[in-house]
């Protein structure tokens, strides 16, 4: 027996209704995705669960090399779909298999990924280092974010009264790579690390670089980004990127690593992130 | 939201049969169906970690103590019960038995439909892609090895026709 408050189920057809339960239940009320997290919540002030599955946001559509994702969309979904295989030549897939494990992904959504935004987890890292969009519509109308931005905001309280609907992720002419440390292929990530590269003529056009469970949520590196445009892709680059994220990363101890151990770790993962990132912008994989 | 009452029916499928059951509407997936009499699904973390509580939803594995029974509704839920038993086992469960695959048998309902799963997507799985497909699933008895064998074991015979 999960969550003993709750008082109603409810399985809402549209958006407007999911929105009007919400507000009826006025912080009482949560939307119910995939579940895995509701039903760990700790939350005993719950009263209605709304089932948001049945809303018609269960989809992968190209729109201009980009890719709008609805957010009831599951990972499975997501890493089946061919238009994800053709987005930067089966990047997503690649992530996505190194996620959880199958039974898992076929529950999560990637709604409740942005809207959970575990800081250990792998999936913000992806989105904030592919410069993803969060798009929303509550009582006032719709709205979008950068994910990096909509994680600034108090994100946890706008979605007690809010529908997140889409993910929007940009087109990019270059390669990205993705990393994680972790203690088996299952576990939760130590941390981890999503880079992506341009490259014009043999030299860095444009970065992105970002890391997580540090073990904060994964934040871009700007500093690092800068640096490295107009630099060539060789050992010479990422060994300097070794020695300085090395000494600026900003990791800290928590109950699954020590600080010590993600300093001396993350420059060598962001290199390496970064050297596969180049190869598949020159091969033209990803 | 007022006094609504906490219990709710919903019309599903279990192993082939339609059912109009009760339940509260915050109950988990896993306490349902060990109501109804369906023990082989095993209750181990609670959290969606260790895999032992896997059912199947309209074909695909999930964990049933992280989704709301109510969320079922007009689905197909399948447990190992729907698959065979032992006066008719499954393929899948010799393979378990013949490989040598089962010690104390607390994960091996998970195990074996999160096999279906994949032997239903793809009957010639690498042991590498069945130990990928089968991480998520926690064993603490046999150290996985028979495990793969058995999956490997019931593809063959998947493949020479031997299935159901
Ligand atoms: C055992 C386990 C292992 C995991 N391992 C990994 C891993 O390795 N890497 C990784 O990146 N992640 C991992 N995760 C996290 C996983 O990706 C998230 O738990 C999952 O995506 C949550 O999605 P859901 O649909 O199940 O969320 P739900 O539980 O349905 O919802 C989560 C929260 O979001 C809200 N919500 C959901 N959808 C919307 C919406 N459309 N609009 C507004 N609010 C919404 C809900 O109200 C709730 O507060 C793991 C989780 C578990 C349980
Ligand atoms: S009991 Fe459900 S995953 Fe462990
Ligand atoms: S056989 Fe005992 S846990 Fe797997």
């Amino acid at each position: 027996m999960r969550l003993q408050g709750i008082k109603r189920f409810h399985y809402a057809r549209d958006v407007e209704e999911a929105l009007s339960l919400l507000s009826a239940y006025a912080g009482r009320g949560a939307l119910l995705a995939g579940g895995l997290d509701l039903a760990r919540s700790p939350r005993s002030d719950l009263e209605g669960l709304i089932d948001i599955t049945g809303l018609g946001l269960s989809y992968v559509r190209e729109e201009g090399g980009g890719l709008r994702i609805g957010a009831t969309t599951t990972l499975t979904e997501l890493l089946e779909s061919p238009a994800a295989r053709r987005y930067l030549n089966g990047f997503l897939p690649e992530v996505l298999h190194r996620v959880a494990a199958l039974p898992l992904r076929n529950q999560a959504t990637l709604g409740g990924a942005v809207v959970s935004a575990h800081p250990w987890a792998d999936i913000p890292t992806v989105l904030v280092a592919l410069g993803a969009e969060a798009r929303w519509t509550d009582e006032s109308g719709e709205h979008k974010a950068p994910v990096e931005e909509l994680w600034r905001k108090p994100f946890r309280k706008i979605f007690r009264q809010a529908v997140l609907t889409e993910i929007y992720l940009p087109p990019w002419d270059g390669g990205f790579a993705f990393e994680r440390l972790t203690r088996s292929a299952y576990d939760v990530a130590l941390l981890n690390c999503a880079c992506g590269l341009g490259i014009e003529e043999g030299k860095i056009a444009w970065a992105q670089v970002a890391l997580g469970a540090t073990p904060h949520r994964g934040r871009r590196l700007a500093w690092l980004e800068e640096a490295l445009v107009g630099k060539s892709p060789d050992e010479v680059l990422w060994a300097w990127v070794r020695d300085e994220v090395r000494g600026k990363a900003e990791v800290r101890t928590d109950r699954r690593a020590s600080g010590d151990w993600r300093r001396a770790v993350a420059g060598t993962l962001v290199a390496r992130t970064l050297a596969q990132a180049a190869e598949k912008a020159v091969t033209g994989d990803g | 939201m007022g006094n609504e009452t906490t219990v709710m029916k919903i019309y599903f499928e279990l192993n082939g049969e339609t059912r109009y059951e009760e339940m509260e509407s915050g109950e988990s997936l896993l306490s349902l169906l060990r109501r109804l009499g369906m023990k082989s699904v095993k209750s181990g973390c609670d959290t969606g970690d260790c895999g032992v509580c896997t059912v199947l939803v309209n074909g695909r594995a999930v964990r049933s103590c992280t989704t709301f029974a109510a969320q079922v509704r007009g689905k197909q839920v399948t447990t190992v019960e729907g698959l065979g038993d032992v006066d008719d086992p499954h393929p899948l469960q010799e393979a378990f038995v013949e490989a040598g695959a089962v010690q104390c048998g607390f994960c091996t309902p998970g195990m074996i439909l999160v096999a279906y799963e994949l032997l239903q997507r793809n009957d010639a799985p690498t042991p590498e892609g069945v130990r990928a497909w089968l991480s998520g699933n926690l064993c603490r008895c046999t150290g996985y090895v028979k495990i793969v064998d058995a999956v490997l074991l019931a593809a063959r015979w998947k493949r020479e026709g031997r299935w159901r």
